[in-house]
Formats: structure tokens, C-alpha cells, sequence
């Protein structure tokens, strides 16, 4: 059971004794194994949201429930990328992936095999004991990635985790991440601030307002990826060619124009 | 100008000066007495006060005993206080009501220095070695919770989320996170403490002691000897550059990440 | 938010009851072991006799001065050393950092005396001077001279490359960079360095009237602790620690003040 849900969610900050609304009415739900991503203008509150569902901060209002079970603190159960990569300086890309398989109890052989899996998965072959500031901005995503799947979370919470890199690792990622929900499915919730990312990544894609953040409209993705078998390419570059990947686009990108102003 | 011409230009003018001054000191003491070696002492005084100190002995000991017996006070007490100041210095940086407990009560400890201890730890615990041991607790001691917290805060809050979320509590937390986390400054404060140790020794043993460096430069004073003072003083600096030289030996091998 | 509990901000009555607790707990705990007569009374007196014996000390004279003249004397010697130490380290710092001739000449020599420490000093300041004012001035000297030097070093020699470029650009010469570029930028961290250096000399200075005075407060706690009257030497040190706290706070506000001339309001740091 792996559903998201944000049940009338709305979260207030404190400044200077007065409380301003970040997020407002919002009502959600993140299917099994669906990849939802959240675009929206800067400050809309996206970005709480997800921490909503991490457990990282708590609503002022409404409830945020994982599996039917509401969100009450951070776990390895709601695995967060983050875009900063987070990763741990003074340990190496094993340790680092090894950290939360540690709080899960499994034994040494059974983490052992399971960061080993991983590390293929992610192309790290080489890199086990090289520290952070050795790696390149793409390599130190790819640990942070690898550190959360390792866990086999129940949902896997992504906050703008290409935001840091540069244009072509960007790309590169992507299409890997996209390698990797086919080949690992669960449910994803993705946060960014560019749409082609999210067109290109996500099963529905969430349009927020601007602060304080409500859902402007939520555009289904899948049924025009599947008609128009966008699968069928390789690389990122045909998939976004394709006139109703860019009709798509536009449209969304209509929409946070309106927003914008 | 290219790099390597100016850091030799920059060595050689170095060692220039560093004969200069060698020179004019032989020159002042030796050759012209300008400086009479009741003030300052001529090299071949102090070669001689080495050697005696060395081979035959001066107030109640060999060097190597005055070195080993300083050296172990310092120890001590360094250790004592980085044990104890350490972890409370986590502790408060990362437990805001731990912080809001101890606080007032470092806050007024912080400013009493060092060596304003002395007196209290002689009336304590008379003119020996514990009372020395004391005083060089409480100065290590300051440096190394003031460090520590700091180094607790330092810690990005991006990490400790990351933690947080990876499912990371108490031994685990603290071991894996908080303590390498804090390492850098941890460090920091150690050499800070440890530098004050030294300072506070050398006080106490010029007060009252049997043996240690402090001691030498005492009965050096009281015998109007200059060279040995110089001796003493030399050897204070050498054994405290090569503790501090061990400490940045341990700093680089307990954090192999840190580029550079 | 606070990614632990534990760092979450405390309510301000739970601070208030936390600290006020830490405090009571402290001065309690000194109290009932001084009371319980586990220690002679004269090994830890109670903090209200510590009090008591510092208002005693500011109307009868022990050691040959009431504490305020004894802490007079300090003051003096110790701004002497420090006006010393600070008038001498700071434009040689600066001059090291700008002219790397002078850099490389003199930092072998600083780097040789480094790790004597200053107190190491004592000896020969009673051999020079015997009690007289320049033993302490000497060793205050040693102890206020490196981070003043230091600090006024460093903002001398990484000033942002750009400002000097600029300037070049903008036709001033040589002299009109050292006065209206290098020394202004250079200010933030001279003045840093003159708050370490208050600290550290203020530090040493005790430690030098421990050994070579005749007056002052390092000399009230050694006469307080040869007749073992630990309430003396207890306010002596009380003493010491108010005088440090605002010596340091003196120089934080000069700070304050200085920062926020440069940059504008709001940015002073503490």
C-alpha cells in the first residue's frame, strides 16, 4: 500500500508574530506506483509539500497519509532525494548508500548484496570507496538516488534532484530515471521547476498557483504517452520532437505564465 | 613573475634574515659584549647551558625528565578535559535543552582565564602535580565545548534531514552523523586547547613544582641564569609545536574525506 | 524546521526554567557541599562569604591596596602592554601583508617564536625588569601581539584582487591604493584581531601577576592564596572575569558599530 494521500492540506508559517499561508486546500492522491510530478512558480509551496509527505514539517490543517497511515515523522519507508544530494562528506558511496539499510536490521551479508545491486544499477561500478567532493555533481545524484533505493521504499520523495546539475548530466539522469521506473516501479513524487522534466518523467503532472499554493489543474500524461508510444524512442531529445509532447508543454507552460503575472 | 622564482626569492630572503639575526646575535653578545650575558646570553652560553642540562642535570632533573614530566601533565589533563568538554559541547549544540541548562554556568566560567586558577588549585590541592593537572583541565577544557558546539551547528541541516529521513537515532546519530560531522571544528578546539594547556602548565610550574620545564625557567630566574632560561624557553616551544604537529597528524588521518 | 527534535527552538518559559534550573542547580550544589562540611570551610566557602569578602576588599586594603586599586594597577599595566602590542603589531601585520618581501623576511622569525608561550616569557621580564611595570608590559606584549599581527596581516594580504584592479583602472596610484583601498578593506579584520588581542592580553597579564608583581589582581590572589583565604583569591577571580567580559563587550559593540557604517544597517554580526 503505497497511495499518497493530502486529505484538505494546508500549512501556515509564522514571521514576525503573523502567519502567512504556504499551501492551501490541497487535495491529492498519488496512486500505486504512479510517477506524479508538482511544477509550479517559485514559493508556490511544491516543495512543502513533498516535505509534507516526509514527514519533515506537519500540517497546519488537513492530514498527509502514507499507506493509509497518516505521516507522523521522516523514515526510510519515504525515501527523499534531495537536491542538494545530502550525501554524508566523510563517508565513502558505500557507506553512504549502506546508511538507512543499517536502521532496517538486515544482516551484513544481506546489506552487502543488496548496495552491490544497486551500485550496478546506477553505473557506480569502480566509485565503492570514493568519497563525495571526489565525485562529479552527476555521480554524487546518482549515490544519493541509490542510497534511497536501496531501501526499497514504500514511496520515493524527490525534491528538484537535477536542479544542481548541469544541462547534459541533466539529461542523462533523466533518461535513467526513466530506466529505472520501468525497470523498479513505485510511486514517485516529483518536484521541479522545469516542465519538460516533468512532462517527460511524469504519469500526471500537478500545475500549482502561486503562493499561497492551491492545485491550478493536474494534466494526465500517461494516456497521451501511451497513444502516441512515446516509449518507443530511446532518447529524450525524439520524445520531446513529438508534437504532443510539445502541445503538452506549451499548455503547461501556459498555464504557470498565468501565474507568473 | 613565475611562481617558482618568487617562492625562492621569497625562502632566500627568509633565510637571509634568519642569519641576520644569528649573526647580530653573536656579534652583540660575543664580539663586541654589547649586550652584557647577564641580560641575554651568547650562543656558546647557551650550548653549554644545553649540554649541562642534557647530560649532567639542572634543578633536580635531566631534560628529558623536565620534557617527560611536563608532557605527562599535559596529557593528563588535556585528555581529562577533551573527554568531558567534547561531548558536552555536542551535546549542547544539538540539544537545545541541554544548551539552555549548562549555558549560564559556562557563561560564567568562560571568562575566568586559565590562569586565574591557579591560586585556587594550589589552595585545593597544594603545590603538586594535581593541582597543575587541574589548571590545565579547566584551560583545555572551554576551547574544546565552545569548539564542539560550534561544530554540531556547522553541520549542514540538509545532512541531518537526510539522516533524519534514513532513519538514523541516538548511538547511530551521534556516531555516524553528529561526531564525524563535527570533526573539523572538534579538531580546531583540540589544538586551541592544547595550546592553552602548555600556557598553563608552564604558569603553574613556574610557581611551584619538582621538575618540568616550568621549573627550569624558575630556577634558571632565581639563578640569574639567562642561558638556561633560553634552553628552557626553546624546549617549551619545540615540545609544544611538536604536540600540536602530532595533533594535525591524528586530524589528518581521522578525516581522510576532506579534500586537501 | 528543525530536522530533529531535539534542535526544535525552545518555548521561552522552557528556557527560562532550564537556565534558571542550570544556575540553581550550580550555586546549589556549591552551597550544600560548602554547608554539609564535607570540606573545611576554608577550602570552600559559601558564595554568599565570597561576596562578603569582595565588599570587605573594596574598603579594607589587603596586600596593601583595596581590590579597586589593585585592579587599577592592572588595568593600567595592561593597557600599556596591550597599547603596545596593538600599535606595533598592527602596522607591521599590515605592512607584511601587502609587501611580500617583508613577508617572507620576518615570518620565518614569528614562526620560530610561536610556540613559546607567552607566560615562558616571565623569567626573563623579572631578570630585565624585576617588578617594575615592564615585566607584565613584556609579557602582555607577547600574548597581545600575535593575533593583532595576525588578523591585520590577513586583511591586509586577501583583500578582494578586484578592489585593487579597480582601482588601477580608475588611475590611482601606489599611495591612494595603501590609504583609500587596502587600509579600508583591511579594517574588519584588524578590528576582529584587536578583540582576540584584548582577550589574550588581559589572559596574560594575569598570568605575568601571578609571578612578577607587587600589585595588581593576579598579586591579590597569590597573597590571598600564600594566607589561604579562599574568598580572597575567589573574588579576585570574579574580578578578573567582569573586567574580561566587558573589555570584550566594549570592543564587540566598536565592532558592531564599525560594520554597520561600512554595510548599512542590519548586518551588524555578533
Amino acid at each position: 500500500m503505497s497511495k499518497i494521500e493530502f486529505r484538505k492540506l494546508s500549512r501556515r508559517f509564522e514571521r514576525d508574530g503573523k502567519s502567512f499561508p504556504a499551501l492551501e486546500d490541497i487535495d491529492l492522491e498519488v496512486q500505486e506506483e504512479e510517477f506524479v510530478a508538482i511544477v509550479g512558480p517559485s514559493g508556490c509551496g511544491k516543495t512543502t509539500c513533498l516535505r509534507l509527505a516526509a514527514g519533515l514539517e506537519f500540517p497546519s490543517s488537513g492530514t498527509v497519509s502514507v499507506g493509509g497511515q497518516e505521516v507522523r515523522g521522516p523514515g526510510p519507508d519515504r525515501a527523499v532525494v534531495f537536491q542538494q544530494f545530502a550525501l554524508f562528506p566523510w563517508k565513502s558511496v558505500w557507506q553512504n548508500i549502506e546508511f538507512g539499510l543499517k536502521s532496517k536490521g538486515l544482516g551484513a551479508e544481506e546489506r552487502s548484496s543488496r548496495i552491490a545491486k544497486q551500485i550496478e544499477m546506477m553505473g557506480l561500478q569502480g566509485y565503492e570507496t570514493a568519497f563525495p567532493h571526489q565525485l562529479s555533481g552527476g555521480m554524487q545524484q546518482r549515490v544519493a538516488i541509490a542510497r534511497a533505493y536501496v531501501l526499497d521504499p514504500v514511496v520515493l520523495l524527490m525534491d528538484e534532484p537535477f536542479g544542481a546539475l548541469d544541462a547534459q548530466t541533466r539529461t542523462v539522469m533523466q533518461e535513467e530515471l526513466v530506466r529505472l521506473a520501468r525497470v523498479n516501479p513505485r510511486t514517485v513524487l516529483f518536484i521541479t521547476h522545469a516542465v519538460e522534466e516533468a512532462v517527460y518523467l511524469a504519469d500526471r503532472v500537478v500545475v500549482m498557483t502561486r503562493r499561497p499554493g492551491r492545485i491550478r489543474e493536474i494534466i494526465d500524461v500517461k494516456s497521451v504517452r501511451a497513444k502516441e508510444g512515446w516509449d518507443r524512442f530511446e532518447k529524450i531529445e525524439e520524445v520531446m520532437d513529438q508534437e504532443s509532447f510539445v502541445h503538452l508543454r506549451t499548455s503547461i507552460w501556459k498555464l504557470l505564465r498565468e501565474e507568473q503575472v | 613573475m613565475r611562481p617558482d622564482s618568487r617562492n625562492r626569492t621569497g625562502m632566500l630572503i627568509g633565510l637571509a634574515t634568519v642569519a641576520a639575526v644569528l649573526i647580530a646575535w653573536y656579534v652583540l653578545t660575543t664580539v663586541t659584549q654589547a649586550i652584557s650575558s647577564a641580560r641575554f646570553p651568547s650562543p656558546a652560553e647557551v650550548a653549554s647551558a644545553f649540554r649541562q642540562i642534557a647530560f649532567t642535570g639542572y634543578a633536580d632533573g635531566r631534560l628529558d625528565q623536565h620534557v617527560l614530566q611536563s608532557c605527562k601533565l599535559i596529557l593528563m589533563g588535556f585528555a581529562a578535559a577533551a573527554v568531558i568538554g567534547v561531548p558536552l559541547g555536542l551535546a549542547m549544540g544539538f540539544s537545545r535543552r541541554f544548551e539552555a541548562f549548562f549555558n549560564p554556568v559556562f557563561l560564567l566560567i568562560r571568562p575566568i582565564p586559565p590562569l586565574a586558577w591557579i591560586p585556587l588549585a594550589i589552595v585545593w590541592l597544594g603545590l603538586g602535580d594535581a593541582a597543575k593537572i587541574l589548571v590545565i583541565w579547566f584551560a583545555a577544557f572551554v576551547p574544546s565545548v565552545i569548539n564542539s558546539y560550534t561544530g554540531v551547528r556547522s553541520i549542514e541541516p540538509h545532512l541531518l534531514e537526510a539522516a533524519r529521513t534514513l532513519g538514523a537515532r541516538n548511538a547511530r546519530l551521534w556516531l555516524e552523523v553528529l561526531v564525524p560531522g563535527a570533526a573539523p571544528h572538534i579538531f580546531t578546539g583540540l589544538r586551541l586547547s592544547l595550546q592553552a594547556s602548555w600556557t598553563t602548565l608552564v604558569a603553574g610550574e613556574l610557581i611551584g613544582a619538582l621538575q618540568g620545564l616550568g621549573q627550569v625557567l624558575n630556577a634558571a630566574a632565581q639563578d640569574l641564569y639567562p642561558a638556561m632560561i633560553l634552553v628552557g624557553m626553546i624546549f617549551v616551544g619545540i615540545c609544544g609545536g611538536g604536540m600540536t604537529w602530532i595533533l594535525g597528524r591524528i586530524e589528518r588521518r581521522a578525516m581522510p574525506w576532506r579534500s586537501a | 524546521m528543525a530536522a530533529y527534535p531535539q534542535q526544535a527552538a525552545l518555548s521561552r518559559r522552557e528556557f527560562w526554567t532550564l537556565s534558571l534550573s542550570g544556575l540553581a542547580a550550580f550555586f546549589g550544589l556549591w552551597s550544600a557541599i560548602a554547608l554539609s562540611g564535607i570540606t573545611p570551610p576554608l577550602f570552600l566557602p559559601t558564595p554568599w562569604a565570597v561576596v562578603e569578602r569582595m565588599m570587605e576588599l573594596t574598603t579594607q586594603p589587603f596586600a596593601g591596596y583595596t581590590i579597586q586599586e589593585h585592579l587599577i594597577s592592572s588595568v593600567g599595566r595592561y593597557l600599556m602592554g596591550f597599547g603596545l602590542a596593538v600599535s606595533v603589531g598592527i602596522p607591521l601585520g599590515l605592512a607584511m601583508g601587502w609587501f611580500r618581501g617583508l613577508d617572507a623576511a620576518i615570518t620565518p622569525l614569528l614562526e620560530a617564536v610561536r610556540f613559546v608561550a607567552p607566560i615562558a616569557w616571565v623569567p626573563f621580564a623579572a631578570l630585565w625588569f624585576g617588578t617594575g611595570i615592564g615585566g607584565p608590559t613584556l609579557i602582555i606584549f607577547t600574548g597581545a601581539f600575535p593575533p593583532a599581527l595576525i588578523n591585520a596581516y590577513r586583511g591586509a594580504r586577501f583583500v578582494e584582487p578586484r578592489l585593487i584592479e579597480a582601482a588601477r583602472t580608475l588611475g590611482a596610484g601606489n599611495w591612494r591604493i595603501i590609504v583609500e583601498v587596502l587600509l579600508p578593506a583591511s579594517v574588519p579584520s584588524i578590528v576582529a584581531g584587536l578583540r582576540i588581542s584584548a582577550g589574550l592580553g588581559w589572559q596574560s597579564l594575569i598570568g605575568a601577576e601571578l609571578i612578577v608583581a607587587s600589585s595588581g589582581i593576579g598579586y591579590l590572589m597569590v597573597k590571598g592564596q600564600s594566607n589561604i583565604s579562599t574568598t580572597t583569591v575567589m573574588s579576585g577571580m570574579i574580578a578578573i572575569g567582569v573586567v574580561g567580559v566587558v573589555i570584550d563587550v566594549l570592543l564587540r559593540r566598536l565592532q558592531s558599530r564599525i560594520e554597520t557604517k561600512r554595510l548599512g544597517k542590519g548586518s551588524a554580526q555578533d
